[in-house]
């Protein structure tokens, strides 16, 4: 348990360093921030990962929790989902040389991780008898892939909306001159969110598969909030691929679907239902 | 060491010494000099500027009367008397400062960074440089990149036209493949189309209300020309517009940009108005994906580029005099027993 607490906090503080690397290389373009950024960031997911296999080996020395993956607690959502954001833009910044937008993208990875450090502890329990189902493995490990791409693609969103009202402002600052151009993070966006799109798709309607098998199921808030999520990311799709259209509007209608997620997983807590982490899904 | 530097600069002598020099190939006053006795020089000639810096031991260098003598000679022109003549320590001073732009009629700029090392590298070639030339100009080379790196002394762009494309560039990322339609076919329209055509724009449209005109601009700068009267549908197409006719009121309006917003599937289109009075509505920019720029904008950042450059100016002479010092201490070490190392603080310059 303290070696597992030791990765965590090892992983959280590494990504809060790479973070602020990631904000120093923006104002900075200092190319050895940059590395640094990459170095902390590599360290960090590096730790993350030996956390995450000793947390799953841990769950499994229940005998009840054999197989299934620990992401049904807060703590275990909010790591696999810090895991995923963080894994995602190390490859897209090797690939793709993006590093500049870590400043944007890198604080959701720490505060999902500070989160799960901070306020949730690791679920070393039995599994509720009713999350015993092969659908643990999908479908909420669909849902948070899909929302660790999400959040890469909202900071993606505001380094959009800040190029353009630098460029519409007449007096760019530095920052216009360090940040992709509009074109490149309108199709990075754009292009994240129709790949992600059917996974969010796919994890809800497994979602409600699996919800057919529970006897005591019932729509709640989370559904609906849900709903909302995919409905605005649709809305998104057809704006932006269907009409054509661009702009701030449908960069705000994206950030839009973005907070409905946001809310959709941390509303839970507040309004309670059959999701619930802290119950451990009780 | 001795060191002898004579610089004829834009600060302080006329055109016609600078043009008198500019003319003589830098080869043939290397070999001029040569021919006559002299070991070790390095001449750095551009179109602001035409320095020469000497080097020897102490008794080995001649005077500089010596070489403004032969300078006037190839010159063909009484260049002597617009001289700058430094040694030693203020010599390497102006060298840096030369190097890093302070020095340069646009603080910053980079070309001088090249010059510097042209000139350089063709006395190299010619055998002109010793151990001392060839410190002297690899530091130089070192000291201007660095100032550059570490102050904001060469940051922000120093022209109209290259902010305009850095500001293109924010919105369209690379120019390749972009298309551009010029309104009017004055001289502006073409310097702007000739500077689209560098930056790799691929395809230039021409509009004059005179088609003669719009057609022999196009054929200039391998574009197409179109009647006046079509090209509000051109709109839909080009994502660069520059616009800069002589009519007396606006030619492009707000409905024309609308209309053809409509058709560019929310493709941003960057107008630029260089024109007086103007010939883009000014209301076009409130429209989403729209941007446009006057001349004035373009102008203010440049002042402020400069201005930014100019308040780094002081950071950067820190760096040139600390490495001068550094490299007086250095040259003074060669004539005695034991040489200094340069290498100790920082690796010079490749």
């Amino acid at each position: 348990m303290l070696i597992l607490s030791m990765l965590n906090w090892g992983a959280f503080l590494l990504y809060i360093s790479a973070t602020l690397a990631a904000g120093h290389y923006l104002y900075t373009k200092d190319l050895r921030a940059s590395r640094v950024m990459l170095t902390l960031l590599g360290l960090g997911l590096f730790l993350h990962l030996g956390a995450s296999v000793l947390r799953v080996a841990m769950f499994w020395s229940f005998e009840e929790n054999r197989f299934f993956l620990p992401v049904s607690s807060f703590h275990g959502a909010l790591s696999y989902m810090s895991l995923a954001l963080a894994a995602a833009f190390f490859i897209i910044e090797g690939q793709v040389r993006l590093g500049i937008l870590g400043a944007l993208i890198l604080p959701w990875a720490a505060a999902s991780l500070g989160a799960a450090v901070l306020f949730a502890s690791p679920d070393m329990a039995p599994l509720a008898p009713k999350l015993r189902s092969y659908w643990l493995n999908i479908h909420p490990m669909l849902l948070m892939t899909a929302y660790a791409a999400f959040a890469n693609a909202f900071g993606v969103a505001v380094a959009l909306l800040i190029q353009e009202r630098q460029i519409k402002s007449r007096k760019p600052s530095e920052l216009c001159y360090r940040l992709p151009s509009i074109d490149e993070l309108d199709a990075i966006n754009g292009r994240i969110i129709a790949a992600t799109f059917p996974v969010l798709v796919v994890g809800l309607v497994m979602g409600a598969l699996w919800s057919r098998t529970a006897t005591d199921y019932r729509w709640g808030p989370k559904e609906t909030l849900s709903l909302c999520t995919a409905l605005f990311y649709a809305a998104f799709l057809w704006m932006r691929y269907g009409a054509g259209r661009r702009g701030r509007m449908t960069v705000y209608v994206s950030m839009m679907g973005f907070v409905c997620m946001l809310a959709t997983f941390f509303g839970a807590e507040l309004l309670r239902g059959s999701h619930s982490y802290m119950g451990g899904g009780n | 060491m001795k060191l002898l530097s004579l610089s004829w600069t834009h600060k302080t002598s006329a055109a016609a010494a600078r043009e008198a020099l500019a003319a003589v190939p830098v080869e043939k006053v290397l070999s001029v000099l040569r021919e006559r006795g002299c070991d070790e020089a390095v001449a750095v000639s551009t179109c602001n500027r035409f320095e020469l810096y000497a080097a020897g031991r102490p008794d080995a260098v001649r005077s500089a009367d010596w070489f403004l003598a032969i300078l006037a000679e190839l010159a063909a022109f009484p260049v002597a008397a617009e001289a700058e003549v430094r040694e030693d320590m203020d010599a390497i001073l102006h060298l840096f400062s030369v190097s890093s732009g302070l020095d340069s009629l646009v603080v910053g700029e980079n070309e001088i960074l090249g010059q510097t090392k042209t000139g350089y590298e063709a006395a190299k070639a010619l055998g002109m440089t010793d151990k001392r030339l060839n410190v002297l100009f690899q530091r130089a080379l070192f000291v201007g990149k660095k100032v550059r790196t570490e102050t904001t002394v060469a940051s922000g762009a120093s022209s109209v036209p290259s902010v305009a494309v850095q500001l293109a560039e924010s919105i369209f990322g690379c120019l390749g493949g972009k298309s551009a339609l010029i309104l009017g076919a004055g001289a502006m329209a073409e310097l702007s189309a000739k500077h689209l055509v560098a930056r790799g724009v691929g395809k230039i449209t021409v509009a004059n209300r005179t088609w003669e005109r719009a057609y022999a601009l196009a054929a200039r700068c391998q574009g197409e020309a179109v009647q006046w009267a079509d090209f509000p549908a051109q709109l839909a197409e080009a994502d660069v517009v520059i616009a800069s006719t002589g009519a007396p009121e606006a030619v492009v309006t707000r409905a024309m940009v609308a209309a053809a917003c409509r058709k560019r599937a929310g493709r941003s289109i960057f107008f630029i108005d260089i024109a007086m009075p103007r010939d883009i509505e000014e209301s076009v920019h409130k429209l989403d994906g729209v941007y446009l720029y006057r001349l004035e904008d373009f102008e203010a950042i440049v002042a402020k580029n400069m201005a930014s450059r100019a308040e780094s100016v002081a950071a950067a002479r820190a760096i040139v005099e600390a490495k001068a010092a550094e490299f007086d201490l250095w040259a003074k070490s060669l004539s005695s027993a034991k040489e200094l190392s340069l290498r100790h603080s920082e690796r010079p310059a490749r």
